[in-house]
Parts: structure tokens; C-alpha cells; sequence
């Protein structure tokens, strides 16, 4: 890292130019590797989010014209007791689900990380759930949590606990939701797993060298070093958890085939796709929509704030 | 520099609008009549038609399809290309194509869909259609059509009807020493009596189920019978804390209180092997429920030993009766071949249709050694000439089975088409699924549903009046 | 004895040396002497050891289960589907044979392998671009306009699905196979964030020092980020793999012609088939459910060998 040691006005002012210089440059050059995304946001996104932001303004059934109400819909929301409830199961699954998540992946991946050679073999394991389609995971959310003769009544039934009936349970179905939201840690896994690839094998020699036992060595340079992936699993996540649809809705609102459901299991996105696609309120569902991702974004600006101490990013460092 | 970032932003931001502009659907527009409706001239049996026929929502599977596809598509004539958009109508995909202005020609909806449809001007009405393609009404199920009857007008061609027949383990039966008279919903108290006689077990150790009353599906059902409807016959009024209504739904919830809740008997149903050969019949692990009667034929094929009995579910009066529900053909606004849709869906609803259908299916079932059970249509006078088609297989349970199913479908009800179907159907569900949970009584349950339901119902008429 | 100061920064300064293959190496598993290439040493059997393979094992099983009784389910016929036995009591063949002989499956596969080679190729490369331009440029909007693309993420797609579609409508692409994957020719926020955090973790040391070799920005990143993050770059190719083969919403919106359907949008027009009045034909839906996830796994299993370098990094010059 060469020092500036030494210099006079002109040397300064000739290098403050040279910087802009370079900075027009790079901001040139990295517009041009961003493009395709800014071609494709603005077709393809800014379009359809300016538009579903006009039509939450609006009384729309997608099959008439829209019709503008001005701010009724917000209006709406805040009376609608059935958004407070569905923010509510929301933010509870979020809030549990996600730490929950990170922390069975980051050990699942670390487990991993140990097994060497065979670790193909396990890794295409903890991965197969996610391959299988959700369709089939929601089905098999109902039979294996069932609370007569489900496996895990079962299993719980072999160390004398009497399981609870998770799928008609107002207080046990959320937990049979998260559960079942770990099978497809495979992902995060997989992604953890080769950020731990990535630390170089001599930062452990030169720590085990230093002295340091397995618990300073994970939390001194394991984690940090993979502090970026660690910080993307978990805003992706945290994204994904304010949005959790696919599964409860198999199970509990399905496709037709089922008139029982569960409060318990109402989640802002299940009521957002219903006030959509069945109630044909889209203009309504558009506001339900922009609360949401109001509130996601202030939720992952916080945890940029806070992530910002703690996230160790080898090329950012000057 | 941030400069150069904002300018990029910038005029693109006006690209992207442009862009948008175009891309704005024709979104259907209710107040252009597009001539589909208005036109008497397109729907002529004799004419000569040509053109495409895109088909939402309907899948030809088996020879009861298949059979009608083709003397439809005789009808139709060399002239008109029929594409099958195969699946059940996801409303997604219909609303995306209606949006974009291209609809399909013709849907394929479940009955309880067309009174949303018809409401918002997504389809047309078919008094033209039925003029001119000479379709006969009369021959419809009166439920059925009222069904899909919205504002006086016909919205869809009914096809199909699903019915509920009572289901019991006659062996159950006779060593409870009951019947299935007992069973059958005649006599609230009866059955509930039965209930607890044919039960084993409570709560968690619950071993076999008495009686089933299936909530919430079944409701409109036992408010029927106990002699009310959960909405008023014109479609605008929910009913739906009516005294008798409140009752019916005390006493099916009472049903799974005796037996110790319904989290109990919902998760012991639920372990059961529903169709297979360990159902709940042939274990002997439930004395009776109401059920669709294509249950029947299911239990034929996997149990074909199990020691059942059947008869049709009768109201609090003793006569049978039953809650039908269906499919029917609608044609979307503003397609351009309204003419070869209309022909469609009197070709494939019409009697010498089914009957050839069922025709196909007796011979198909004779040569896997099976007997042929019937078809209901949703058309009274193909039901009666189907049903000549049906014989004795000699085996009396199940010839009983058919005749319960057959009585059933001679005293249907239906609940009239209304503008807010989904939420209507949302707020009652809601409100048995409370009181299941435990959540709430059922009388303070149906009055929040009643408010919810009313203002869905007020505010969908009130758009429906503006628009017209 | 002191307590060993672990000198992050020391740490780092010390040259890395590429690492390949093999076992990290256990901590506290008294490795003899640090990991070199091709050294294959024989492992040892500690307790530690054994209770991580055990462990692995078990959360094996976990994860595997309900693949296997989707498998065993799928052969077995209508009757014996949910009797809860894992060794099927009547083997049978004929659920495949139905799926097969009642469905174009080769036409079906092979729309639905064009559209998802196409969909996992595209994102990769444009997704790498634009998350190069984030990772290794500085200019004045960057975190602003990072934060617009992790933005797109936030709003629910029920509500721009119909606004997308009317701009595919537009382009008169509505019933062909286009709108199913040319949206990924702009990147996608996942992936760009994913593909930003790995290529952040480079050494900025490895690029100065190609600059003075007289590299540019493009030779940079095909030549040096690119092979760096190959781990990376298989992984969204594997996601993204997942993804558009499984997807159903699109085909289900945008096709009409049966013969352009892909896998899952065929299947659910085989199965709606047999659903009417509820009836549901289990064994056909878990039968399609395996016969959709087998190429995946497949693919997978393959792929993971390209997962397996550790780091390349910037030892070896390239």
C-alpha cells in the first residue's frame, strides 16, 4: 500500500483532476455493465410498479376500466380487520422464521463444510426438498403434521410426548408452517456453503498458529469472511418472509379442494392474492401491495444500518 | 457523477412511460356494447360458421367428454377451429386475456362463478344465444339455471350436477340397532342420537366417528333442510344469521362436540385412507356422512365388499334433498365468434348428446366387467333418458347407491347467482371455520358474517345498477 | 500465558495461496502439517469426526423423507397412496405409463428444457454484468441505485403480473414461448446481489495489480471475476434452473397452444382432467410431481462437481 508522502499544490490539484477524471470514467463504465438491468427495470418493472401504484388509487376488477377513488383503499386498509390480522401472522412467522432459518442453514452449511469429499452427496440431500414442487410439499405438510397419526406425532409420540394437533391448532399451525419452511434451508446452504469455501484455508493456519481454538477461529474469521453472503441470506430471506405464500396456501386455502382453512394460517400475501384474484379487487390488492413493500423496505433499511457494522467485504476495503 | 445517473434515469423514465402507454389492454370497456350480444343473426343453427373457437377452462378426459367434443365439433363444421385451452379456468389466465383484449371465445366456470362473472360484464348474456341456436331451457334443471340466471338474465349453459347422498356402514348400523332412516337427516335428534350410539372413543382417543357432518362445506345444506337459505332468493340479501340458520349450524357443530371437537374428528379423518381400500367404510371407522355422490363410484372400485347403505339426504320435513352444484359454458364480451360458441355449448348440453355419451360409457364399463352408474347432466330431460341407460347390477347395495344418487338429483336446491359469490361464500366459511376453531359462538359468528356479506353483497348490486 | 491477539489485519496480509479440493481441515484435528495440492491424507476417524457424519446422516434422513414417499408413492396405485407405508404393499409401473401415454411428455420436455436453458444461461450472464457493475466501480448513486434494484424485490408479483403481461401483449409475444424466459436477459435482483456479495469478496489487491498489467474493464471481468466466482455462477445457473423449470404462472397466462406447453403447465391440464367434483387422482399428481423433480436432481448431482474448488484466487495469475 504506497504512502503519499510528499507534495506540493500543482502535484495535488493535478491528482484531484485525475480522480475525477477516473470517476466520470468509472461511473461510464459501470453504467454500461448495469445496463442491461436498467433496460429491463424500466420495461419491465418501473412500468408495471408505477402502474399498480396508480391503480391502488383506483377501484379495479382487471375485466373494466379503472375507476379512481382517490385514497379509499388506504382508507380501507385501516379498517379492514382482516389486514391487521394477516400483518400479524406475518410479522410472527417472519420474526421466528428467519433467524431460525439463517442459523439451521449456517449450521447445516458448516457441517457440510467438514465432510469433504462426500459433501456432493449431502449437499444434493439438503437441496431435494427444494427441487420438489410445492404442490406436493403442502400435501405432505398436512399428512406429516397430522395430529392423529402424522410422523411427527409419532416420533414425538416415542419420547412420551403427546403431540398437539398442528393442523387445526390455532396456536400450533404457524410453528407447523416454519417447520416446514426449514425443509428447503438447501438454498441458503448451498450458498453458504461455497462463501465458506472461499476462506482461505491459511487464515486457519495462521490463527491455529496464533494460538486460537475452534470457537475464536469460527467467530474471529469464519463468520466475518463470510459475513456478505451471511448479510444476503439474510435480507433475501427476511424479503421472502414478509411474502411466505406458496405453502400455506396449498395447505390451507387450496386449490379448490378444501373449504376448511385457518385464521392462524392467513398471511398478507394468501389475503392480498384472494382480494386480487378472487374478490376481483385488484385496485384494493395494489394498496394492500404498497403497504407491504413499504414496510419491507424499512424493515431492510434497518438491517442495512445495523449489517453495516458487522459485514466484512474484502474488495471494499480501501 | 450522480448527474450522469440521473439523466440516464431520466430519459428512460420516459421510455418506459411511452412503452406503457402502448401496452394499456382494451380492459373490456362495459359500456361498448361489442355487438356479441346484440346481433340475433349470429346464432342460427343453419348457419355456416367459420373462424376459431378458443375454450377455456375444459379438459376432454374421458368418453363422456370426449363423445359430446366430437358431435360438437361436427356441428360446428370444417369451417371453425376448436382449441381446447386444457385445465381447469384459472381466473389469472382468464383475467390476463380479457385485460389484453383477446378473451377466449368460450369459458368453462363452475356455476357459482357466473354471478361475479355476469356482474362485471365479463360475459354476456345468452338470451340471444338461446333464441337463436334454439337451445331448450325448459330441459334444464330448474337450480341449475337459477344458478347462473343474473338479473333476470341467463348467463351460462349448465352442464353437469354434483349431488350429496347419505353414506352409512350398515354393519354399524345394525349392531347399534339403527337404520339409515336414522341417519339420513330427517330427524335432527334421531341423528344425533345415532352420532352417539356409533361412536367409540373421545377427543384424542376418538376410534370411530358416529356421524360426520361435514363442515363447513355442507351448511348451505343443513340450513336448507332446516328451512331457510343462506341468501334471499333474488340474490341480494344475506340470510345468513337467520334464527334457522343459526340452528342448523349449532347442531352440525354439536355433531363434533360429542365426539370431542372437530380438531379431533378432523384430524382422524384426515389419517384415513380416503381412497383406498383402508377408507373409513371398510374399516369400519365411520357410521355415516353425507358425501358427493361421485364418492360411490370410488368405493365401488376400492372396496367393493364394504358394508354399505345409501339413501339421499332428507330435510327436517322427511323429503330428500340435496345441494347441487356444477359447471356451465359462458361466452366472454367482446370475443368475435360468439355464433360458434353459442353452437358449442347447445351441441355439447343437449340430450342426444348425453346420451350418446353415456352410451359410450356403459359400453366402455361393460368391458371391464363394471356396471354403468349413471350421469347426472344438470339436464332433467337427459337425466331421464341417461337413466334408461342404467341397469341393475344386481348387487343391491349399490343399485341403492344409484337410486339415492338419482333421488337426490330430482330435489335439488341452489343458492341464486349473486355479484359477490366469492366473498359471500368467503364470509360464511369464515364464520363456520371460527366457530370449528373455537374461536367463536356460532350466533356471534354469523352476525359478523352477515354484516361482511351484506356490505359485499350492497356495494356489488349498487356497481351492477350504476353500470346498467 | 498471553491470550493470542488475533490480528485480523495481519492476517490478511499474508499471501494466500490457492487452495484446492479436500477437506478444509478439521479444526483440532491435529492435521499433519498445512494442505497442499493433490495431498490426500488419510481420514481420521475421531470422535469429532464420527459425530458430524452422524449428524449429516440423520439430517439426511430429515430432509430426504419426503422425496422417498413421493417416490414410493408414485408407485404404488390409487388405493395405497396415503396408507403410510414406505415399501409399497402393490408395486406398479402404470402410473408412469398413464402419465406418459395420456401426454405429449417428449414435446412437453422439450419446450420446457429450451425455455429454462435459456432462462438459466440469460440470467447468469446479465445478472454477472450488472452485479459487476455494483461490486467494483465507485460512483455517486451507486448504494441509491443498489437499493432500487433489492427494491424490486419487495413488491408482491400478484400486482405487476397483469401490467407484464400486457407489455408481452404489446409485443404481440402472447402465445409464444418468449415471455417465459427473455425477462431474465436483464439480470434478476437475486441474482445481481447474490453475484455483487461474491464478487465483493475479491481481493481489490488482484485487480490493481491487472490494471498495471494493462487490463481493462472488460478483460477484468471476463478474465479475472468471472473464473473467481465460478462457484457462484453455477449456483444461480442451478436456481435459476430450478425455477423456470418448475414454473407454472407463466405458461399458465402466456400459452394457449397445447403444444407449446411446458412440463408443468401440461401436467396441470392432465390432472384438471381428472379432478371434477373433487375427486383428485393422487398417484397421477405425485407421479408427475417425481417424474418434474428427476431431471433437476440429476442436473444437480452434476453440476456440484464445479462446486467443488474451493478458492482459485489470486496466487495463481492467470
Amino acid at each position: 500500500m504506497a504512502t503519499v508522502v510528499d507534495s506540493t499544490g500543482s502535484e495535488e490539484r493535478a491528482r484531484a483532476v485525475a480522480r475525477r477524471r477516473r470517476g466520470r470514467r468509472d461511473t461510464r463504465a459501470a453504467l454500461l455493465f448495469i445496463s442491461p438491468w436498467i433496460v429491463g427495470f424500466l420495461v419491465f418493472t418501473a412500468w408495471p410498479v408505477l402502474n399498480s401504484a396508480y391503480l391502488s388509487l383506483t377501484d379495479y376488477d382487471v375485466i373494466n376500466d379503472p375507476n379512481f377513488v382517490g385514497l379509499d383503499n388506504y382508507r380501507r386498509l385501516f379498517e379492514d380487520e382482516k389486514i391487521a390480522l394477516a400483518l400479524g401472522n406475518t410479522f410472527f412467522y417472519a420474526a421466528i422464521q428467519v433467524p431460525l432459518y439463517i442459523v439451521v442453514s449456517l449450521g447445516l452449511a458448516m457441517l457440510l463444510n467438514q465432510a469433504g469429499r462426500a459433501a456432493g452427496f449431502f449437499r444434493t440431500a439438503f437441496y431435494l426438498p427444494n427441487m420438489t414442487p410445492p404442490v406436493a410439499v403442502g400435501v405432505l405438510l398436512l399428512l406429516v403434521f397430522n395430529g392423529q397419526n402424522g410422523l411427527i406425532n409419532e416420533v414425538l409420540g416415542f419420547f412420551g410426548i403427546d403431540g398437539p394437533n398442528w393442523t387445526t391448532d390455532q396456536s400450533w399451525i404457524k410453528p407447523a408452517i416454519i417447520l416446514t419452511s426449514l425443509w428447503s434451508v438447501g438454498s441458503s446452504v448451498i450458498i453458504l456453503l461455497a462463501a465458506l469455501r472461499n476462506v482461505p484455508q491459511e487464515l486457519y493456519d495462521a490463527a491455529r498458529v496464533d494460538g486460537a481454538n475452534g470457537w475464536q477461529r469460527t467467530v474471529r474469521i469464519t463468520i466475518p469472511m463470510i459475513s456478505g453472503a451471511l448479510f444476503f441470506v439474510f435480507i433475501v430471506n427476511s424479503i421472502a418472509a414478509f411474502q411466505t405464500f406458496t405453502e400455506a396456501y396449498t395447505a390451507f386455502f387450496g386449490s379448490g379442494n378444501t373449504t376448511y382453512s385457518n385464521d392462524a394460517a392467513l398471511f398478507y400475501v394468501i389475503y392480498l392474492f384472494q382480494q386480487a384474484f378472487e374478490f376481483l379487487n385488484m385496485g384494493y390488492a395494489s394498496a394492500m401491495a404498497w403497504v407491504l413493500f413499504v414496510i419491507i423496505l424499512i424493515i431492510t433499511l434497518i438491517q442495512l444500518k445495523v449489517s453495516k457494522r458487522f459485514v466484512y467485504l474484502e474488495g471494499e476495503q480501501r | 457523477m450522480r448527474r450522469s445517473v440521473a439523466r440516464v434515469v431520466v430519459s428512460a423514465s420516459a421510455v418506459a412511460l411511452v412503452l406503457g402507454a402502448c401496452a394499456q389492454g382494451t380492459g373490456g370497456g362495459s359500456d361498448d356494447g361489442t355487438g356479441a350480444g346484440e346481433d340475433a343473426g349470429e346464432f342460427d343453427p343453419e348457419a355456416e360458421l367459420s373462424g376459431t373457437l378458443d375454450v377455456m377452462g375444459f379438459g376432454a378426459g374421458d368418453e363422456i367428454a370426449t363423445t359430446r367434443v366430437e358431435r360438437a365439433e361436427e356441428a360446428l363444421g370444417e369451417g371453425v377451429e376448436v382449441q381446447l385451452i386444457e385445465g381447469d379456468l384459472d381466473i389469472q389466465q382468464f383475467l390476463s386475456a380479457v385485460a389484453s383484449g383477446e378473451p377466449p371465445e368460450l369459458i368453462y366456470a363452475n356455476r357459482d362463478q357466473i354471478g361475479t362473472f355476469a356482474s362485471r360484464g365479463a360475459i354476456i348474456p345468452l338470451t340471444q344465444c338461446i333464441a337463436g341456436e334454439g337451445i331448450v331451457t325448459e330441459d334444464f334443471r330448474e337450480p341449475a339455471l337459477n344458478q347462473v340466471t343474473f338479473d333476470g338474465e341467463i348467463y351460462g349453459i349448465p352442464e353437469f350436477n354434483a349431488v350429496q347422498v347419505t353414506m352409512a356402514n350398515s354393519e354399524l348400523l345394525d349392531a347399534a340397532g339403527l337404520s339409515v332412516e336414522d341417519v339420513n337427516g330427517s330427524d335432527w335428534e334421531a341423528v344425533s342420537a345415532a352420532n352417539e350410539a356409533l361412536k367409540k372413543g373421545d377427543g384424542n382417543s376418538l376410534s370411530v366417528i358416529g356421524y360426520d357432518s361435514k363442515l363447513p362445506e355442507f351448511l348451505p345444506l343443513w340450513a336448507h333442510a332446516n328451512g331457510t337459505d343462506l341468501i334471499s332468493e333474488d340474490g341480494r340479501t344475506a340470510q345468513l344469521n337467520d334464527p334457522k340458520v343459526v340452528e342448523a349450524l349449532e347442531w352440525a357443530l354439536s355433531i363434533y362436540d360429542d365426539q370431542g371437537g372437530f380438531a379431533a374428528v378432523k384430524a382422524f379423518r384426515d389419517s384415513a385412507d380416503f381412497f383406498g381400500a383402508g377408507n373409513q367404510f371398510a374399516t369400519n371407522t365411520l357410521g355415516a356422512m353425507p358425501m358427493e355422490q361421485w364418492y360411490i363410484n370410488v368405493l365401488n372400485d376400492v372396496s367393493p365388499d364394504a358394508p354399505l347403505a345409501f339413501d339421499a339426504v332428507h330435510d327436517k320435513n322427511g323429503d330428500p334433498v340435496a345441494y347441487a352444484s356444477g359447471s356451465a359454458w359462458a361466452i366472454p364480451k367482446g370475443t368475435e365468434n360468439p355464433g360458434a360458441a353459442c353452437r358449442w355449448a347447445r351441441v355439447m348440453t343437449e340430450v342426444d348428446s348425453w346420451v350418446a355419451a353415456a352410451e359410450e360409457r356403459k359400453r366402455i364399463r361393460a368391458e371391464e366387467g363394471k356396471p354403468f352408474t349413471g350421469v347426472l347432466t344438470g339436464n332433467e330431460a337427459a337425466d331421464e333418458a341417461v337413466r334408461e341407460l342404467v341397469e341393475p347390477s344386481g348387487d343391491e347395495v349399490w343399485d341403492a347407491g344409484v337410486t339415492a344418487m338419482y333421488e337426490a338429483n330430482d330435489n335439488t336446491f341452489s343458492l341464486p347467482a349473486n355479484p359477490a359469490d366469492s366473498e359471500f361464500k368467503t364470509a360464511w366459511q369464515d364464520a363456520v371455520n371460527s366457530v370449528l376453531n373455537g374461536q367463536a359462538e356460532p350466533q356471534e359468528a354469523l352476525d359478523a358474517a352477515q354484516e361482511t356479506a351484506q356490505a359485499a353483497l350492497d356495494d356489488a348490486w349498487q356497481k351492477w345498477e350504476q353500470e346498467s | 500465558m498471553s491470550t493470542p491477539s488475533l490480528d485480523l489485519d495481519r492476517v490478511r496480509d499474508t499471501p494466500v495461496v490457492p487452495v484446492t479440493g479436500g477437506p478444509v481441515g478439521t479444526p483440532g484435528a491435529g492435521s499433519p502439517g498445512p494442505a497442499r495440492n493433490g495431498d490426500r491424507r488419510p481420514t481420521r476417524w475421531t470422535a469429532g469426526r464420527i459425530a458430524i457424519v452422524a449428524a449429516l446422516v440423520a439430517l439426511t434422513v430429515v430432509f430426504v423423507y419426503p422425496f422417498i414417499w413421493l417416490v414410493s408413492a408414485s408407485f404404488k396405485p390409487r388405493g395405497e397412496v396415503f396408507d403410510n407405508k414406505l415399501i409399497p404393499e402393490t408395486f406398479t409401473f402404470q402410473n408412469y405409463l398413464d402419465v406418459w401415454a395420456d401426454a405429449p411428455m417428449l414435446l412437453w420436455l422439450g419446450n420446457t428444457l429450451l425455455v429454462t436453458v435459456l432462462a438459466a444461461v440469460s440470467v447468469t450472464l446479465s445478472s454477472a454484468l450488472v452485479a459487476w457493475g455494483f461490486a467494483y466501480f465507485r460512483f455517486k448513486g451507486r448504494d441509491a441505485l443498489f437499493g432500487l434494484v433489492l427494491a424490486t424485490m419487495m413488491l408482491p408479483g400478484a400486482v405487476t403480473m397483469v401490467p407484464v403481461f400486457l407489455i408481452w401483449n404489446s409485443l404481440g409475444m402472447v402465445n409464444t414461448l418468449t415471455p417465459l424466459w427473455a425477462g431474465n436477459l436483464f439480470g434478476s435482483a437475486f441474482y445481481i446481489f447474490l453475484l455483487r456479495q461474491f464478487f465483493m469478496g475479491l481481493p481489490r489487491e488482484t485487480f490493481e495489480a491487472a490494471k498495471i498489467d494493462g487490463a481493462n474493464n472488460w478483460t477484468m471481468f471476463t478474465r479475472i471475476a468471472l473464473p473467481l466466482t465460478k462457484p457462484a455462477m453455477i449456483v444461480t445457473l442451478i436456481f435459476e434452473f430450478q425455477a423456470a423449470w418448475t414454473d407454472l404462472m407463466r405458461p399458465l397466462i402466456y400459452l394457449r397452444d397445447s403444444d407449446k406447453f411446458t412440463i408443468p403447465r401440461g401436467l396441470k391440464a392432465l390432472l384438471d382432467q381428472f379432478g371434477f367434483g373433487g375427486e383428485w387422482h393422487w398417484e397421477i399428481v405425485i407421479t408427475a410431481s417425481v417424474i418434474t423433480t428427476i431431471p433437476m436432481i440429476v442436473l444437480f448431482f452434476l453440476g456440484q462437481r464445479h462446486f467443488v474448488q474451493g478458492i482459485a484466487t489470486t496466487g495463481a495469475k492467470g
